[in-house]
C-alpha cells in the first residue's frame, strides 16, 4: 500500500482526514503533521522523515500539501525521490476521499497523477454546470 | 527588508507580496544560491509578474551599494539577522527591517511565538539599531508591529 503524507500549514490537513474519516469511515497509512510558527523548520524536517520511514512499505509515499511555495510544501519538496516520494500541492477533499480506492496495484508515479487529475477535475463553478445543462 | 528563516514561504506569497504591491524579490542567501533546486522551487512559487532575484548575501550587498529608495516595489529577504548586518554593513542600506520567522534550538529571548533570538542575533539587531534602522517584529501586514525594545522593557519591569 503507498503510504500517504499530509502538511499543511496548521491543523487543516488533520480536518481533512477527519472530514475524509467522517464520510467513509477510518482512512489506513495516513498520517498528517502541522507546520506552525511555534516549531523549527529542522524540527518539522525531523519530524517529516520519521512519517516517511513509517509509512514507507514498499511501494513509496505520496505527500500532499496545501500551498505550493508555503513552508509545508518546500520542506516536502526536500525529499521528492522518483519512485520513492511524490509531492502534490492544493490538497482538497475530493483527492482524500478517492484515495483508499485506489492505493493498492498502482505504481507510485501513475497514483499521484491520478490524485492531482482528480483533484483538479472536482473544483467545479456551479453556474458553469448549470449553464451547461440547460443550454 | 525582512529577516525570515523560511524565506519565500505563504506569508511572503500570500500576504505581503499583495500588501506591498511588490514587483520584484530578493532572495538574498548563500545557501539558497547554491543550490539549484532550492532556487528553481522559489522561481516556481512567485507568481510569474514578480521578479525574482537569487545572490548570495556578500554579492547583492556590494552590487547593491546604498541604492535607497529606488527602483520599484521589491521585498528583500534575509533568513538570517547575521545576514542582515552583513549586507548592511557592506554597503546595502536600509532604514527599515521587519522580522518575521526567526527559530533558534538556543533561544535567549524568546520576543514571540516566530521570533526566538539567540546571543548573536541579538548583538545583531543591537548593531543595527545604533546605524539608526527601525526593528518590527511582523509576521504579516495585518498584524500590530511590536517594537523589540519594547519588549525588553517590558520584561524588565
Amino acid at each position: 500500500m503507498i503510504g500517504v503524507l499530509i502538511t499543511t500549514h496548521g491543523n487543516l490537513g488533520n480536518e481533512l482526514i477527519k472530514a475524509a474519516e467522517l464520510i467513509r469511515g477510518s482512512i489506513k497509512g495516513i498520517v498528517h503533521i502541522a507546520v506552525d510558527q511555534t516549531k523549527g523548520v529542522e524540527d518539522i524536517k525531523k519530524e517529516m522523515s520519521a512519517a516517511l520511514k513509517k509509512l514507507e512499505q514498499g511501494q513509496g509515499v505520496l505527500i500532499l500539501t496545501d500551498l505550493f511555495g508555503g513552508t509545508p510544501s518546500n520542506l516536502a519538496l526536500s525529499f521528492l525521490k522518483t519512485g520513492k516520494v511524490e509531492v502534490i500541492t492544493g490538497v482538497n477533499l475530493p483527492m482524500l476521499l478517492k484515495l483508499p480506492d485506489i492505493r493498492e496495484g498502482m505504481s507510485l508515479e501513475d497514483f499521484a497523477h491520478f490524485i492531482k487529475d482528480y483533484g483538479i477535475k472536482n473544483i467545479s463553478l456551479a453556474s458553469e454546470i448549470l449553464s451547461k445543462k440547460v443550454g | 527588508m525582512r529577516v525570515d528563516n523560511r524565506l519565500v514561504h505563504g506569508q511572503i506569497l500570500e500576504a505581503w507580496i499583495p500588501f506591498l504591491d511588490a514587483s520584484c524579490i530578493v532572495v538574498a542567501d548563500d545557501q539558497v544560491a547554491s543550490d539549484f533546486f532550492r532556487e528553481t522551487v522559489i522561481r516556481m512559487a512567485v507568481p510569474s509578474e514578480v521578479k525574482v532575484l537569487i545572490s548570495g548575501v556578500a554579492e547583492f550587498a556590494e552590487n547593491n551599494a546604498f541604492r535607497r529608495g529606488r527602483g520599484p516595489s521589491t521585498i528583500v529577504l534575509f533568513s538570517t539577522v547575521s545576514a542582515a548586518w552583513t549586507a548592511y554593513r557592506l554597503g546595502f542600506r536600509f532604514d527599515k527591517l521587519n522580522i518575521g520567522n526567526i527559530y533558534n534550538e538556543e533561544c535567549r529571548l524568546c520576543c514571540t511565538q516566530s521570533v526566538q533570538l539567540n546571543e548573536g542575533d541579538i548583538n545583531d539587531i543591537i548593531s543595527l539599531r545604533k546605524e539608526g534602522v527601525q526593528i518590527e517584529f511582523r509576521r504579516v501586514p495585518k498584524e500590530k508591529p511590536i517594537d523589540l525594545f519594547e519588549i525588553v522593557r517590558n520584561m524588565g519591569s
